[in-house]
């Protein structure tokens, strides 16, 4: 299953609220925490990082890990906390609309 | 976000942007299984373009596709280019030229708080005082720092080598202060060298003479010249773009005008508070002082204008009565100017007739585009028919255009600053120089680069809708190979073309209105060859105050000495002075009371030595010319008058003698007989366009006035180096240590008298050839265009029997018809044109009416004998079409 449009930048900004990841974790990460769920291609993750670097959402520095590899530690800043308090009401709007459709009554549909 | 972006846009930050992704990206992908995280190429890829600028990177795309397709076509972009940078220089040229005159502020300290006092009354604003009213200013008006200048003639010699005469400015001790400049080299002058009449000999250069006599040397600080005789030590020069503040001109020197009675020996002074002196010399600019504000200093110079007792006021020259006028201050940011007047009108009015020449010139561009977008029709379709957007086409179009549109802007500037100074230079035959800083501004700059985008729009906007249309369907009958299509009709070509015609017309109209009024007004007598008559002013040591005792006999002596002397010169037919040229103003009048009236009239008067009528041309058509009797102390009064006098004020009285009963007007009760001892006939002089006005002629000794300067008038037989020489030798001879006055012809007199007129008639004529070759362009490239898509057609024809002659006319009927449509809407066009600028041609046109049949004749036979041979050539070539060779090129 592919997230909708827009709904991926949430996810990155979710994942991240629990601390600062590197961008292999942040896709492993969404992948189990969605039970599997959601298998978001690398290809769109990846941009999708820089995009909220670029907007100053999500913050990034060269780290090195335990393991001793280097990697690109991405955090979320300030801002970016900002952003996905907002983005979360919506989020959450937009379920409760679309489920109130989904169980409304259909005779009302194409009159 | 969007500076980080911006950042992105340098190629090294980009470059370093990029190793980080694929760094990241390999640091990631060791972490993986293999094959877990997809493609990195499309990660990477995908990533990159978060950091982009896809849309300006298409335009980059565009312009550099753009480009590559100009250089493709070289003929086409040279031609399109030139085409444009004619019509987009011409208009930056003129607005270049009214930029320097009427926008650009003076480079002093804060220009937009300097003002210039000026004296209103009936006649309108002057700007000129006297040195009395500007210590009256000095002294009265306390919100006020003021400051005067006045022009200067010089006589100065550097090393004892007499100079050619120079420029010099007379300032006021505060004047280099109030401007706020920093010398470039040495000092600028102040309050001390401004105290004592005749007590400060020194002097400042300006920028430009420094460089040019001294080499720019700052040892030439502390040198000392000889200024009308007298030592003057150079203390310092003026800043290099500070041309004074008089627009047009530029002083050689900066003198303080305390050193005016040494400077100019021949006048008296100027700078004493002497209500006799009326000589309004100095212009006075101001600033606020710092606790004063405009309102308040404009209040207390309404004081000063309604106070009786002070000196400001003039006195009329003749009638002795105070006028009614008042002091006003008005801004001076840029300057102040007599070419103003002068010229801003025709400008603007030129500035129009170049705006046609840009649209002839787009036209004919535009005519060029559509040629080429038919033939790359073919590339449109592909383009579309291999998924380009329809908008990405249109916006590749509008980046052609602009790609010929920019460097045109660029050649314009250029050919702009050119033709400036080359105009400039024009309009500065037989008078002092006109010196302008043409260098183009940001103003200028700006102008051009928003005519090149229009322009650059406007031709985009034809192939952008053809590329719109070309569709699908359409692509379907095209040959993609050759890249033609077959369309019948003129198109929008043509109508181009008729365009071009009727703006051509509109300007051919104008330039034939100009140059024949030009040349009604500087029709003369043939007998008279303006070329070789010589004019040069004369002012020897005691013309400035002519009514001293023995000083006019004196005078006359010299003068009867110099003609004498000159007369005796080889090649020299007659010689004579005058109290002016013919053209200048003789500022004198003759008071005369007619018989019965008590009233003194005063008439147009003038002093003229024997021979002055047959040495400039005007015949004498009864009774005599004065004579060495009539020079002589005491001889009986006799004065020489023109026809217009004789109809106008004596009617039909005998004019001869004193039987008229018209009496000579002095002061007080002083009266004596006019005696008319001579008629000539009325001549174009003084004043050009207006009809002769009564005028009366005395001899020297005889004349009342003040000033004994006079002009020298020579005729040759041929003007050559050596009798110039002679006669400059010969004036400067009676007038030693003063400056010797430009000697000039009186065809050089008339010339600048014109300028206005000539410059019109010279810039619209030149404006007609362009328009006229950019039709001829036009049209021999729309019929030749025609020719090649009708090759089939007339092979076919010709094929089936039709005659050579019968092709011809096939074509040729084409031509014709596009001049019958262009002249159809070019003569009404240029009549409302002329209409709508009636008013600004008022003062242009001379004996003759916007509607001038005549012009409209000439314009109409020109552009149709012009555009007929540029439209034939090629149809003559259609008649020798082969029909198999035709056929087989389809």
């Amino acid at each position: 299953m592919e997230p909708l449009y827009g709904v991926l930048d949430l996810l990155v900004l979710q994942t991240l609220l629990f601390g600062p990841l590197h961008g292999y974790a942040i896709a492993s990460a969404i992948r189990s925490s969605s039970g599997e769920a959601l298998n978001i291609e690398f290809g769109s993750l990846y941009p999708a990082l820089k995009r909220l670097e670029l907007r100053g959402w999500i913050s990034a520095k060269w780290e090195t890990s335990e393991h001793n590899r280097r990697a690109r530690v991405y955090r979320l800043t300030p801002a970016g906390r900002r952003r996905l308090r907002a983005e979360t009401t919506e989020w959450s709007d937009f379920v409760r609309a679309v489920g109130r459709v989904l169980k409304s009554p259909p005779e009302e549909v194409g009159s | 976000m969007f500076w980080r972006r911006l950042g992105y846009l340098m190629p090294w930050r980009r470059r370093a942007a990029e190793r980080e992704i694929d760094e990241e990206l390999r640091s990631l992908a060791a972490m993986a299984q293999p094959g877990e995280l997809g493609s990195l190429a499309i990660a990477a890829e995908n990533a990159r373009s978060e950091l982009g600028w896809t849309r300006l990177e298409q335009a980059g795309q565009d312009l550099r596709y753009a480009v590559r397709s100009a250089r493709r076509s070289p003929i086409f972009t040279a031609a399109a280019v030139v085409s444009l940078a004619i019509g987009i220089g011409v208009n930056a040229t003129l607005f270049s030229l009214i930029n320097t005159l009427l926008w650009k502020s003076l480079p002093v300290r804060s220009p937009d708080t300097l003002l210039v006092l000026g004296r209103q009354d009936q006649a309108g604003l002057t700007h000129g005082f006297t040195y009395g009213n500007f210590e009256t200013f000095r002294d009265r008006v306390a919100s006020l720092d003021v400051a005067g200048y006045g022009a200067a003639s010089l006589n100065v010699s550097v090393d004892g080598q007499l100079e050619p005469t120079l420029q010099g400015c007379l300032v006021t001790g505060n004047y280099f202060p109030l401007l706020g400049l920093a010398p470039a080299a040495g000092r600028l002058l102040g309050p001390d060298d401004d105290r004592v009449p005749s007590g400060h000999p020194v002097a400042v250069l300006s920028h430009d003479y420094w460089r040019r006599r001294f080499g720019g040397d700052a040892s030439a600080v502390g040198r000392v010249i000889a200024i009308s005789g007298q030592p003057f030590t150079i203390v310092g020069v003026a800043p290099r773009q500070f041309l004074g503040t008089e627009v047009g001109t530029a002083p050689h020197l900066f003198l303080p005008v305390m050193m005016q009675p040494v400077v100019t020996p021949m006048s008296v002074s100027l700078i004493e508070r002497n209500p006799g002196v009326t000589s309004t010399w100095l212009h006075v600019l101001a600033r606020t002082r710092a606790d004063a504000s405009i309102p308040r200093a404009q209040a207390q110079l309404d004081a000063l204008s309604r106070a009786p007792e002070t000196d400001w006021r003039l006195r009329d020259k003749f009638t002795g009565q105070v006028e009614d006028a008042r002091l006003v201050l008005g801004p001076a940011a840029t300057g102040l100017s007599s070419l103003r007047r002068q010229f801003s009108q025709p400008l603007f009015l030129l500035l129009g007739i170049a705006t046609i020449v840009l649209l002839i010139a787009c036209a004919n561009v535009g005519n060029l585009v559509l040629a080429r977008a038919a033939a790359r029709r073919g590339e449109f379709v592909l383009r579309l028919a291999l998924g380009a957007g329809r908008g990405r086409v249109i916006r590749q179009a509008f980046a052609e255009s602009l790609v010929l549109a920019l460097p045109a802007g660029v050649a314009a500037l250029a050919f702009a600053y050119w033709s400036a100074v080359a105009l400039v230079r024009y309009t500065a035959v037989g008078r002092e120089a006109i010196v302008l800083d043409v260098s183009p501004g940001w103003r200028v700059v700006a102008f051009a680069a928003v005519v090149s985008i229009v322009a650059g729009l406007v031709l985009g906007c034809v192939p952008a809708l053809r590329a719109a249309r070309s569709d699908g369907a359409g692509g379907a009958r095209l040959d993609l190979l050759r890249g033609r299509t077959v369309t019948q009709g003129g198109g929008p070509g043509q109508a181009l073309v008729v365009v071009q015609m009727a703006l051509s017309l509109v300007l051919l109209v104008g330039a034939s209105l100009f140059a024949r009024s030009l040349m009604k007004l500087s029709d003369h007598d043939p007998q008279v060859d303006r070329r070789r008559v010589l004019i040069v002013r004369i002012e020897p040591r005691g013309s400035g105050d002519r009514n001293a005792p023995g000083v006019a006999e004196q005078l006359d002596r010299t003068y009867r000495t110099l003609l004498a002397q000159i007369e005796a010169m080889p090649g020299v037919r007659s010689a004579s002075l005058a109290r002016s040229s013919p053209l200048g103003q003789t500022g004198f009048a003759y008071r005369m009371i007619r018989p019965g009236t008590g009233q003194t009239e005063l008439l147009s008067a003038s002093i003229v030595y024997p021979r002055y009528f047959a040495t400039i041309g005007v015949p004498i058509v009864a009774g005599r010319d004065f004579n060495e009797d009539d020079l002589r102390p005491g001889s009986p009064k006799a004065v020489i008058v023109n026809e217009a006098f004789v109809r106008t004020v004596l009617g039909r009285a005998a004019p001869l003698g004193i039987g008229h009963g018209v009496q000579e007007g002095g002061r007080g009760a002083e009266r004596a007989p006019m005696n008319i001892i001579g008629v000539v006939r009325d001549s174009r002089f003084p004043s050009l366009r207006e009809a002769p006005s009564p005028i009366v002629y005395q001899s020297f000794v005889q004349a009342r006035t003040g000033f004994g300067g006079m002009t020298l008038h020579v005729r040759l037989s041929d003007v050559s180096e050596a009798s110039v020489g002679r006669i400059r030798a010969a004036v400067q001879a009676v007038q030693p240590d003063v400056p010797m006055f430009q000697l000039h012809t009186l065809a050089e007199e008339v010339d600048a008298a014109l300028i206005r007129e000539r410059l019109v008639a010279t810039l619209s004529s030149v404006f007609g050839v362009v328009a006229l070759v950019l039709i001829c362009v036009g049209l021999y490239g729309l019929m030749a265009f025609s020719v090649a898509r009708r090759t089939t057609e007339i092979g076919v024809r010709v094929a089936l029997g039709a005659t050579p002659s019968a092709i011809r006319g096939l074509m040729a009927r084409q031509a014709l018809r596009v001049l019958l449509i262009g002249l159809a809407t070019g003569v009404p066009a240029a009549w409302i044109a002329g209409r709508l600028a009636s008013t600004q041609l008022a003062t242009l046109l001379f004996g003759l009416t916007p509607g001038d049949p005549v012009s409209f004749g000439l314009a109409t036979a020109l552009l149709a004998i012009v555009t007929l041979c540029a439209g034939i050539l090629p149809v003559l070539g259609a008649s020798r079409v082969d029909p198999i060779i035709a056929l087989r090129h389809e």
